[in-house]
């Protein structure tokens, strides 16, 4: 109990939806909370009543025995006290101050030998040298992102929150930094929530995922728990990919890796050739169905199985395949009826190795 | 020219300046921030003297002054003589008279500064003052330095409230501009003249230098 933050809150707005946050997040180790869900969901109100940027309507957050805020008491910690990172969406830069005073702005109360001592570290890691005498408005996106992060670091916070980190970068960028990110957040002693609506980044990041939408939380748990099994039809709705399953690469060749997945291998566009383990992300209308056992073709990734479900919303059924791990196929109604899918049935499901994509884990 | 005249004007104007940068900038900074709903009252009352003709505030400051009033004779216990014909009670009238020309600069200023940023400033564990003198001032030095030019220039050229609060004494309270009138009045146009050219061109200088700095904080003239 004692080592956990434990928010239970309700913000209101005079003329707009009221956000409801609910969190468990354990403290003292590396652990990254993914609140995922569309915009205007509220994720970025439930950052800021974490950081005390703004003041819930109800409820209570506690970070261990201290009590942030506390509805009935009408007790409030100050951002200043909550002795946390904030990461802004566009990262917030004090345009006035160099890429070092940025940096050090936090630490302004130790003697210059323990402020280098403390940034140092900081401005290898994140790949900084050479631009401390810089101003902001003189960085590149990423550059800028990553002196935000070290601004964010350097006061070696309790918790990190992390707004939309990358969002604000072009897409080439925002692949690398992502799995840099990833790291970061790993190797750094403090929990960290993280805000986002790309899948692909809360994927990336997560250890737990909380998915949100019109001010609530909708399902808490491990990434592919929630991409995989989602809840309901509403969280289904929101992550947008219906297979999400962790695999093992067995060999790789020529940009193709062969990954097992359950009993089923499955080849996929891998062209970096590093990691072992990774998530396979297949979209329900990526999977076709086949009658019978597999065409004897040379064509990847036929995968014999079983119908295990069949579920039509309008035009649409969603087959769900039992292949050695559960895939979720998107056909029309008509040939789901034309080909008498039932539970039961063996069917071969095919999906092209450009349609899986890879996330390292 | 009247040289005396000048300088005790420069000197008016300056201290004027330099009181309002201490005191206005506490005003703007809770102007800015403030969400009293009534806090409009204040806006209005520090506006005021755009509007209200000179004799009008010189009239209420002089009554105020006057050692029948309680602020008065406050003053002349403390002191020993009556701020109304000194230099002293001319500077109090000049900061009243010039206070919207420097609080309005900085509240604009103030208010133009990124609200992130000063939520960057808490998080990374910065008082609300602290963080106020190492961001929002340093990134509204324009607006800052424009509403005391802007301050300094309008107390250069007032008039009405002299003539009520100060009257013409010379080396004390006679300043450029009675000197002017009093040229005038005296059939002196060249004296009067040559006083006056030295007043509008460092008013325009002034205004220039102003004008130059910043062109977004603080501007009579619409934006292009």
């Amino acid at each position: 109990m004692a080592d956990e933050i434990t928010a239970d809150f309700e913000k209101a707005y005079p003329a707009g939806p009221t956000i409801h946050g609910v969190l468990r997040v354990p403290l003292g180790q590396p652990h990254v909370t993914v609140l995922f869900g569309p915009s205007g969901s509220g994720k970025t109100t439930v950052l800021r009543c974490l950081a005390g940027l703004e003041r819930p309507t109800r409820g209570r957050i506690m970070f261990g025995t201290e009590t942030w805020f506390d509805a009935n008491t009408g007790k409030t910690a100050s951002p200043q006290s909550r002795s946390i990172g904030y990461l802004f969406q566009d990262y917030a830069l004090f345009p006035h101050l160099t890429v070092a005073d940025n940096i050090a702005y936090a630490l302004k109360g130790m003697s210059h030998a323990e402020r280098v001592a403390q940034m140092h570290p900081l401005i290898r890691l994140l790949q900084l040298e050479g631009l401390e005498a810089r101003r902001p408005g003189q960085l590149s996106g990423g550059q800028q992102q990553r002196v935000a992060l070290a601004r964010v670091l350097a006061r070696r916070p309790r918790l990190l929150l992390l707004d939309e980190p990358l969002s604000a970068l072009d897409a080439p960028t925002r692949e690398q930094v992502r799995g840099e990110l990833r790291g970061l957040l790993r190797n750094q002693g403090a929990p960290a929530i993280c805000v986002t609506h790309d899948w692909v980044e809360a994927l990336t990041l997560a250890d737990e995922v909380a998915v949100i939408a019109v001010g609530r939380v909708l399902q808490v748990g491990s990434p592919d728990e929630v991409f995989s099994r989602p809840a309901n039809a509403e969280v289904a709705a929101i992550v947008g990919v219906e297979t999400v399953v962790t695999g093992h690469i067995a060999q790789r060749t020529q940009g193709l890796a062969a990954l097992d997945v359950g009993s089923a291998r499955l080849w996929a566009i891998e062209e970096t050739g590093r990691g072992e383990e990774f998530y396979l992300c297949i979209r329900a209308e990526d999977v076709t169905i086949e009658m019978g056992a597999p065409p004897s073709s040379s064509a990847r990734n036929h995968l014999p199985g079983s119908v295990l479900d069949v579920r039509s919303a309008g035009p649409v059924s969603r087959v769900t395949i039992n292949c050695g791990f559960p895939l979720t196929a998107s056909i029309t109604r008509q040939a789901a009826q034309d080909l008498g899918l039932k539970p039961g049935i063996p069917v071969t499901a095919t999906v092209k190795a450009s349609a899986i994509h890879l996330i390292p884990r | 020219m009247n040289w005396q005249a000048i300088v005790l004007t420069l000197e008016l104007a300056g201290l004027t300046a330099l009181i309002l940068l201490a005191v206005g900038i506490p005003i703007a900074y809770w102007l800015t921030n403030s969400r009293w709903r009534w806090k409009f009252l204040v806006e209005s009352v520090v506006a005021l003297p755009l509007v209200l003709p000179p004799t009008v505030l010189g009239f209420y400051v002089l009554v105020a002054m006057s050692p029948t009033s309680i602020l008065g004779r406050w003053y002349q216990a403390m002191v020993g003589h009556p701020l109304a014909f000194t230099f002293e009670g001319l500077v109090v009238a000049s900061v009243l008279y010039s206070l919207p020309f420097a609080v309005q600069p900085f509240t604009s200023a103030f208010g133009a500064v990124d609200r992130r940023l000063v939520e960057a400033s808490w998080t990374l564990g910065v008082a609300p003052i602290a963080t106020f003198f190492r961001i929002t001032l340093p990134l509204s030095v324009a607006g800052v330095v424009t509403g005391v030019v802007l301050s300094f220039a309008h107390t250069l050229g007032e008039f009405g409230v002299v003539l009520m609060i100060g009257g013409n004494i010379p080396g004390v309270t006679r300043t450029v501009s009675i000197d002017i009138y009093d040229e005038v009045q005296a059939m002196n146009y060249d004296g009067a003249g040559q006083t006056a050219l030295v007043l509008l061109a460092f008013s325009f200088f002034v205004l220039s230098v102003v004008y130059a700095v910043n062109r977004n904080v603080w501007a009579a003239w619409p934006m292009k």
